[in-house]
């Protein structure tokens, strides 16, 4: 925009995004009431606001002993970093690399590979469980965070591979061609100049990864048979049980899961802000 | 002459592993096969012997077990006792093999007739019973060592077919056609040695077609492809590998066991049957009729795609304003519902759409309106499902949207601005273009995955009213484990998900292109 | 670098001795901790190791885990997939280990839930049946028949509340009426029986009670419990885990479940006992077995009865001064006398979700009872063809 609209209609825009954002945060409140109330059930008044505070939940929460007398908070927390930060690497990894060929080059098979990555994703994931429990039993992979990582990685790349494509499509050839002229490899162009260029796909490409690691709870549950291998959604619900749960440690763990993929966002924010090609094209 | 050695050599390579992975299959199947039958039959052969008061066969654990003394109070404990010589001992805890022999006897008794099995503690031993007078005659076998793998053989072969293959290369012409033949072939000689025929079939075959491959100048042409295209080899290699091993595997996997039906831990085949079943479903208006839900689905993800992308996008938009103010907070804040767990929050959402007492009909009530009952009829109970998966969804659009704005040079929108256009025609004309190669993927991507999206339908109206908001995953997914670890079931219901999502896409692609082409 | 050692250090702690695999949380995982640790004190060479596995999704856990040999040795389940797993040769039968005397620690009815085609497939740890919680200062004394109960409609009504909260829509909950009426899910042979009329009378009755307004409709566990914490319901039905969420400073009391005044016999809930069972790939069995000895000892029982408030099976535990003065327990093994057990077969897994629905159906109006049973009956049949 090169003029800034009037100011009635600044005024309804930040009204309007205000009220959405107060939808959206609302149920999130509300979790955070029932984590900082005292007692195990829902109260029923609407509001957001908690009548009492107490920390009693996060205490229990990260108080929680393993049968070796070990804190299971800590090692699990543990367990989540190095799972996601580990699918984060390898995805970001396999899907660039993946992603630069389907853009650049040219050979045959390029269409079908593309479209593979969108069909393989068809197949209801809820019902692969099953059959992916048998390989990784086979590979020897179950019950190791390898295993795990692996798994995320390779759910993360078909939508990571599309995003960085799109990206890389979008990216002049110039630089590349004139780098090629100059006698560099193709991975030297890969590393110096294109990465650096796409950072903006490579913050969601990121992002993306590490939430599908970091929220994961199904695989991680069916996978996973020592508690010292758990990862922290796991620990979560185990605090749901037959009958009755304690909805306030679950509420706890959900606050406290969520606080790092906030910060994560935060961190790669400035990526996706700032049109950092917008100087390239003009050089 | 060398470089023709060398050529055969290498696809003699190439497909020789192929067909030593074949054999190492096969062996092991046999492998597996044949030391079940061996045990079976030592049982069987065992049980036989005692039955008619011979001995046992050697290294086989044969005993004679009395009839069971039920316990006067609860009829599921019974002693039994074991005749060792002349005298009788009862069965106890402290001799190693009591309890096989007990369980094998008590088997015996309920289903009135002899058996031979597998142990089912997995150890590979076989259990055999058989009738003795009042008597029950029991043999168990010992474990026997698997056969170890026959490297040598496998070396030895290897060899010989890679001297035939250069034999036949350097002779040239129809002798170089002969001995690559010959050479693959010769790798199935272990496999006619155990018998194993498909496998025999099967290398026979590779042989066949690498040969006629040769005949017709592909072989060579596929790797001068390949070393022509090696740097995109290489740089799709890593994320090619992965997929083959964690999704490719299972995939298939899940598309044959659609052909399989599991009951009580054992596989049966069934062909089509699964499918048939699912398709055919119980009456066009029963709600658990597949088509009715095939429509929910669709009209499920339709409504949620289009809200999500209208919604992220306006959103994406709105906080890209140089003068929207506190953009980076709204940003984060907005991006909450992706952030927590879905399982979490789509719980809570489960409790504010609850009839008396949830948040929602709390508010409506301080509002003055009535409340809504969410789950009794259907539109309300869609609605419910609809409204959650909204919240959870629009932030990845947004998101997207986000970094593919980030992407639009500002000159486009001040040279618009100085002819004159519209903000609307700057939208349609300049940011669509933009948006389009990214949101593209986000949206096609998006559709499938709410398309399979489990987690809200189950926890939020779990197919309430009566099972008409399911959609196909979640009726898939009651298949496997509602309704007895029909396993097959679901694996055939994924497959048809997924022939119907395959069909949907490339139907949609055609579409696109020829909207394109008329456009 | 430090990350790999960091993977390594993750990668190289692994279970040994014994594994038990188990759902509890709160005071239940508290009570099963001392008593492991007991063990672990007297057996230090044969270590036993509890897992805590989630709830949701443990039984599917097990079926795919154990056929595999990466299951535990143990586990505790409720009984009702004893059947389905029996004939699946997931778990082991016990009865070579088990002799009259151990037999005679528990009570008759929860040894005979682990009974399955004449064989015994685990030891009783726990029953859980559903009793009558009521507010004192509500509910003066507890009511003696439905007809009583549904008097306190209109009191609570008047506080914008209801006489009694339940999980109506589940069959777990509907049972007490179920069974109250006459009605059964399966007869003695195991075969299916559920569209009678009895059945259906139960249904109509249990509608009833949410149109009269005497009950909340599809009120599920976390809104009974709220609704009873803040005095909006007068009663609740509900098991021995609901003592722990209850909030302090509200007072309450448990009673038996009251006479159904149309027929004249007791609402008699499901009794689901929880069992503690052995893999059928353990590989050390007898010491398998040994722990389960001891974790299913009156010792142990009365550690679990004292301090997670488990009604345990175990007659003997009852004479421990501190649980005897227990007078919820005393309730609940009262209510014992008046409860169906969960029956074993393999089929009754597959009833709940069917039961759900129709449930759902009959109490908005959309279906006439008997005929919706019917369609239930023929639905399990359906799947039970095959």
């Amino acid at each position: 925009m090169t003029r800034q609209p009037r100011l009635a209609t600044r005024i309804v825009a930040h009204v309007a995004v205000i009220v959405l954002v107060m939808v959206v945060l609302y149920p999130v409140m509300l979790v955070c009431k029932k984590a900082f109330e005292p007692g195990r059930d829902f109260a029923l008044s609407p509001s957001p606001i908690p009548h009492t505070v107490t920390f009693d939940h996060f205490r229990t929460l990260f108080g929680q002993r393993g049968s070796h007398g070990e804190y299971l908070f800590v090692r699990q927390a543990l367990n989540s970093v190095v799972a996601a930060l580990a699918t984060t690497v390898v995805g970001v990894f396999l899907s660039c690399t993946a992603a630069y060929a389907l853009s650049r080059f040219k050979f045959p098979g390029r269409k079908a590979g593309l479209t593979t990555f969108v069909v393989v994703q068809m197949f209801p994931a809820t019902l692969l469980i099953m059959p992916l429990y048998v390989v990784l039993d086979k590979l020897g992979l179950l019950n190791s965070l390898t295993g795990l990582v692996l798994v995320y990685s390779t759910t993360a790349i078909p939508f990571c591979v599309w995003t960085l494509k799109g990206y890389f499509d979008s990216l002049p050839r110039e630089l590349e061609e004139a780098a090629r002229i100059d006698g560099a490899s193709a991975w030297l162009i890969f590393r110096k100049i294109i990465l650096p260029l796409a950072r903006p796909g490579l913050a969601v490409t990121a992002l993306f990864s590490f939430m599908t690691a970091w929220n994961e709870f199904i695989l991680a549950s069916t996978f996973m048979t020592s508690e010292s291998r758990y990862t922290l959604p796991v620990l979560i619900q185990s605090s749901v049980g037959e009958f009755s749960s304690q909805y306030g440690i679950f509420a706890a763990g959900a606050i406290v899961t969520s606080v790092p993929v906030m910060a994560v966002f935060y961190v790669l924010q400035k990526y996706l802000v700032g049109g950092l090609t917008a100087g390239a094209v003009k050089g | 002459m060398t470089g023709f050695v060398h050529r055969q050599l290498r696809d003699f390579a190439i497909a020789g592993a192929f067909a030593i992975l074949i054999a190492s299959v096969a062996f092991v199947a046999v492998r597996n096969r044949e030391l079940i039958e061996r045990q079976l039959g030592l049982a069987d052969r065992s049980a036989a012997a005692l039955a008619e008061d011979r001995e046992p066969l050697p290294t086989v654990h044969g005993a004679l077990i009395g009839p069971a003394l039920p316990s006067p109070k609860h009829a599921f404990l019974r002693h039994r006792e074991v005749r060792e010589g002349a005298a009788w001992r009862t069965l106890a805890s402290s001799r190693p093999d009591d309890k096989l022999f007990y369980d094998a006897a008590t088997r015996f008794d309920r289903d009135h007739q002899p058996f031979v099995d597998l142990l089912r503690d997995g150890s590979g031993r076989a259990v055999a019973a058989r009738a003795h007078g009042t008597e029950v005659a029991v043999a168990v076998t010992v474990p026997i060592a698997p056969a170890s793998y026959p490297l040598l053989v496998m070396i030895g072969v290897l060899g010989l077919g890679a001297a035939l293959t250069a034999a036949g290369a350097l002779a040239g012409g129809v002798a170089a056609r002969i001995g690559a033949f010959a050479g693959l072939a010769v790798l199935a000689i272990p496999t006619l040695l155990w018998h194993s025929w498909f496998a025999a079939l099967a290398i026979g075959l590779v042989a066949l077609a690498v040969v006629q491959l040769q005949r017709a100048g592909l072989t060579d042409r596929l790797a001068r492809g390949l070393h022509h295209h090696r740097v995109a080899v290489s740089f799709l290699a890593p994320a090619g590998l992965a997929m083959l091993a964690l999704v490719a595997a299972p995939f298939l996997l899940g598309l044959i066991l659609g052909f399989y039906d599991h009951h009580q831990g054992t596989w049966s085949f069934v062909g089509l049957h699964n499918f048939v079943e699912i398709l055919s479903g119980n009456g066009l208006d029963d709600p658990l009729n597949f088509w009715f839900t095939l429509g929910v689905t669709v009209l499920w993800t339709t409504c949620n795609v289009v809200l999500h992308v209208v919604i992220g996008v306006a959103l994406a938009l709105l906080l890209s304003r140089k003068w929207m103010r506190g953009k980076g907070v709204f940003r984060m804040l907005l991006i909450l519902p992706w952030a927590i767990p879905n399982y979490i929050t789509a719980l809570m959402w489960h409790g504010m759409f609850d009839g008396q007492y949830g948040a929602i009909n709390s508010l409506l009530h301080a509002m003055g309106l009535s409340g809504v009952s969410w789950w009794t009829s259907w539109l309300p109970s869609f609605a419910s499902n609809v409204i959650t998966n909204t919240w959870l969804g629009f932030p990845f659009m947004m998101v997207v949207a986000l970094g593919a704005l980030q992407n639009i040079p500002t000159e486009l929108y001040e040279a618009a601005a100085v002819d004159g256009a519209s903000s609307w025609q700057r939208f349609r004309h300049i940011t669509l273009p933009h948006l389009r190669p990214a949101l593209g993927p986000a949206v096609a991507l998006g559709s499938i995955w709410t398309f399979n999206m489990f987690n809200v339908i189950y926890l939020v109206s779990n197919g309430k009213p009566g099972g008409t908001t399911n959609i196909l995953v979640t009726d898939a997914y009651r298949w496997a484990f509602e309704r007895g670890d029909r396993y097959g079931m679901a694996a055939a219901y994924g497959t048809i998900i997924f022939g119907i999502l395959l069909l949907w896409n490339v139907l949609g692609g055609r579409l696109v292109r020829s909207k394109e082409a008329d456009a | 670098m430090k990350v790999l050692a960091l993977l390594c250090l993750i990668a190289c702690s692994d279970p040994h001795g014994i594994v038990l695999w188990h759902a509890y949380n709160g005071a239940e995982r508290a009570a099963l901790e001392e008593t492991a640790q007991a063990w672990n004190r007297a057996n230090p060479d044969h270590p036993l190791e509890l897992v805590a596995v989630p709830f949701d999704g443990f039984g599917d856990k097990l079926s795919s885990a154990i056929p595999r040999g990466n299951g535990p040795d143990l586990f505790i389940y409720p009984q009702d997939r004893i059947g389905d797993w029996a004939d699946s040769n997931v778990i082991e039968p016990i009865e070579f280990w088990v002799d009259d005397a151990r037999a005679d620690r528990f009570r008759a009815d929860a040894m005979g839930a682990m009974a399955y085609r004449g064989s015994l497939w685990g030891l009783p740890m726990t029953i859980k049946p559903l009793a009558l919680y009521y507010r004192t200062d509500l509910v003066p004394t507890p009511p003696r028949t439905t007809n009583e109960l549904v008097a306190y409609t209109k009191k609570m009504h008047d506080r914008d509340g209801y006489a009694l909260a339940y999980a109506n829509v589940d069959l777990y909950g509907h049972a007490a009426w179920l069974h109250g009426f006459g009605g059964r899910v399966m007869d003695s042979d195991g075969k299916l029986a559920i569209a009678t009329p009895e059945a259906a009378e139960a249904a109509a009755f249990a509608k009833e009670l949410v149109k009269s307004g005497a009950v909340p409709d599809d009120a599920q566990a976390p809104l009974v419990t709220s609704l009873f914490n803040e005095g909006r319901a007068a009663m609740a039905m509900s098991g021995p885990w609901f003592a722990a969420d209850i909030r302090p400073g509200v007072p309450w009391k448990v009673a038996t479940l009251p006479i159904i005044s149309a027929t004249g016999q007791y609402a008699a809930p499901f009794a689901s006992a929880e069992a503690l069972a052995m893999s059928a790939r353990a590989k050390d069995k007898d010491g398998a077995f040994a722990v389960m000895d001891f974790l299913t000892s009156d010792a142990a029982a009365i550690v679990r009865a004292k301090e997670a408030h488990q009604v345990v099976p175990n007659p003997v535990a009852y004479l421990d001064r501190d649980v005897a003065a227990d007078s919820t327990l005393a309730s609940f093994v009262a209510q014992l006398e008046h409860c169906v057990p969960l029956p074993t077969a393999p089929a009754m897994r597959m009833v709940w979700t069917p039961y759900r629905t129709a449930l759902g159906d009959i109490f908005a109006g959309r279906s006439d009872p008997g005929q919706r049973l019917i369609k239930v009956e023929e639905e399990l049949e359906g799947y039970l063809r095959r």
